[in-house]
């Protein structure tokens, strides 16, 4: 039978995840912190009926073989690492990244979580937690009593209470950053895990030379989502969709053809 | 038989061939650093090197064939996507991937990070520096025209590009890779690589639908021609001239 009929398939099963994904991004466009995916593709085997340069006489090659492709895969999703924009919030205790960090939380199953979503908000015992109750990893404990809370651009976190002039330190921020960002496992909630393909973290003080990021008191990063570029890839993944198709149908054609051939 | 009757079957199974290699390009419109793959017929004689070779003779048993398929080698238009490790070529350089089957080029410049911090293409091969496989340092990535790559302002390696001796066929080998005889590569000098961006798959999709068009067309007439033959021709010549005398 034709491979046209599969071929085509391929293709519009690989746009339908395009578009699944591209939805995603949209939905996902007001989440802070959230990092944008895209889906890569690529060509599936040939089948070659004639291996391009062939002998065709002793002394001659084929000038071009004969390979007919099979179609196309969505070969991987990758996350973009592009810096979101910085929103101002004045909550003293939202932290934006400007570059390439994660902060570290713990999850309930005691694994470390990593995210670029930096709203944070004291839980019973003052400890700095996410809204969904992941404690922020090295902890800072923020006194209840405290006037002002003060993040410096290195993570430093200072406190002033009640009588005193002078801040005093109540602890201070680390940022991890992985060889490959673009590899983390996205188990929602914001959160990252890490990954053999992403390798293993390397914590550090923001702000240094190492490309981990300083830290943004009273800001939030916003999603990375380009909607204009999102609306593009929708339309091509649309349309690329109608085009494969339309093979789908000229194939189903030719078919009905050759049947009504034996009549 | 009539061997305008076989001229027509072949005619109609070289169509449906087309079909498969139109379709695949269609399916990888989306696909980056892809190249679109055109169908070539020829016409082959039935009756080559018979001493029935006379210009009648072989004008009704030149039979079309899908003899092969050629790559595409024209730019496809470039997309900017700010991604510091996308790279796009404008000329017509490959990339050289190393993979467990031995060299291969491509033009997909959506690399990635090993967890080792290697550049590897998508599927996971690293991509070939002038010296080898390229190791980066945590930090930021440019990557100039000529291809050299610089992390926190230090040069850390040249990405290896590679154009190709006149005359050499490239075989498409999946995953977007395209392999090559040996000793056919030669240094390229010409093509520039521009960062942030990725090259489009070169299909033309209007020109793709035209040639979907004319090849179910051209199909629907073999069709028609078989049915001819079979109810028309072999009717009259069974059925029809037995009666006259």
């Amino acid at each position: 039978m034709f491979h046209a009929l599969y071929t085509a398939a391929s293709g519009m099963t690989a746009q339908q995840i395009n578009l699944d994904n591209i939805a995603n991004n949209l939905a996902n466009a007001s989440t802070s912190g959230f990092q944008a995916r895209r889906v890569q593709f690529s060509d599936l085997l040939y089948q070659n009926e004639v291996m391009p340069g062939a002998a065709a006489t002793q002394q001659t090659t084929v000038s071009s073989g004969l390979q007919v492709g099979l179609g196309t895969r969505p070969g991987n999703t990758e996350i973009i690492q592009t810096q979101g924009d910085l929103s101002s919030t004045g909550n003293p205790l939202d932290f934006a990244i400007e570059g390439t960090g994660f902060f570290q939380v713990m999850m309930p199953n005691n694994q470390i979580g990593y995210t670029r979503s930096g709203s944070f908000q004291p839980n019973a015992q003052g400890q700095l937690v996410t809204a969904n109750g992941n404690t922020l990893q090295p902890t800072i404990t923020i006194p209840p009593n405290a006037t002002s809370i003060t993040v410096g651009s290195d993570g430093t976190v200072s406190a002033t209470l009640p009588g005193q002039t002078n801040a005093s330190q109540v602890g201070a921020l680390q940022l991890a950053t992985f060889a490959n960002p673009g590899g983390l496992n996205s188990v929602g909630n914001n959160i990252y895990l890490a990954t053999t393909a992403s390798g293993d973290p390397v914590v550090g003080i923001p702000g240094g030379a190492d490309g981990l990021g300083q830290i943004q008191q009273g800001m939030l990063e916003q999603a990375n989502v380009n909607i204009v570029d999102e609306f593009v890839n929708m339309i091509l993944a649309q349309r690329s969709y109608e085009s494969n198709s339309r093979v789908v149908k000229a194939a189903d054609e030719m078919l009905q053809g050759l049947n009504q051939l034996a009549q | 038989m009539d061997s305008g009757y076989y001229a027509a079957c072949t005619a109609l199974i070289s169509r449906t061939q087309a079909l498969d290699t139109i379709a695949n390009n269609l399916a990888n419109a989306s696909t980056v650093g892809y190249r679109a793959q055109h169908n070539v017929f020829s016409s082959v004689l039935a009756t080559a090197g018979s001493s029935s070779d006379s210009p009648v003779n072989s004008a009704i048993n030149s039979f079309g064939v899908l003899s092969g398929t050629t790559l595409d080698e024209s730019q496809g238009a470039l997309q900017k996507t700010d991604n510091n490790l996308d790279v796009a070529i404008q000329g017509g350089g490959f990339f050289a991937v190393q993979t467990a089957n031995g060299p291969m080029y491509t033009r997909n410049g959506g690399f990635q990070l090993s967890s080792k911090g290697q550049l590897i293409t998508g599927a996971g091969d690293p991509v070939m520096g002038q010296g080898g496989p390229i190791t980066l340092p945590r930090g930021d990535v440019s990557i100039s025209s000529n291809g050299t790559i610089s992390s926190n302002g230090a040069v850390v390696g040249r990405l290896k590009l590679v154009q190709f001796k006149p005359g050499t066929e490239l075989s498409s080998a999946g995953e977007g890779y395209y392999s090559a005889p040996a000793q056919t590569e030669i240094a390229d000098t010409d093509s520039a690589v521009k960062q942030g961006m990725l090259e489009s798959s070169n299909v033309n999709p209007v020109s793709a639908m035209v040639e979907l068009i004319t090849a179910q067309r051209t199909a629907e007439m073999m069709q028609k021609a078989l049915t001819m033959y079979n109810s028309e021709m072999d009717k009259t010549a069974t059925q029809e001239l037995p009666k006259i005398s």
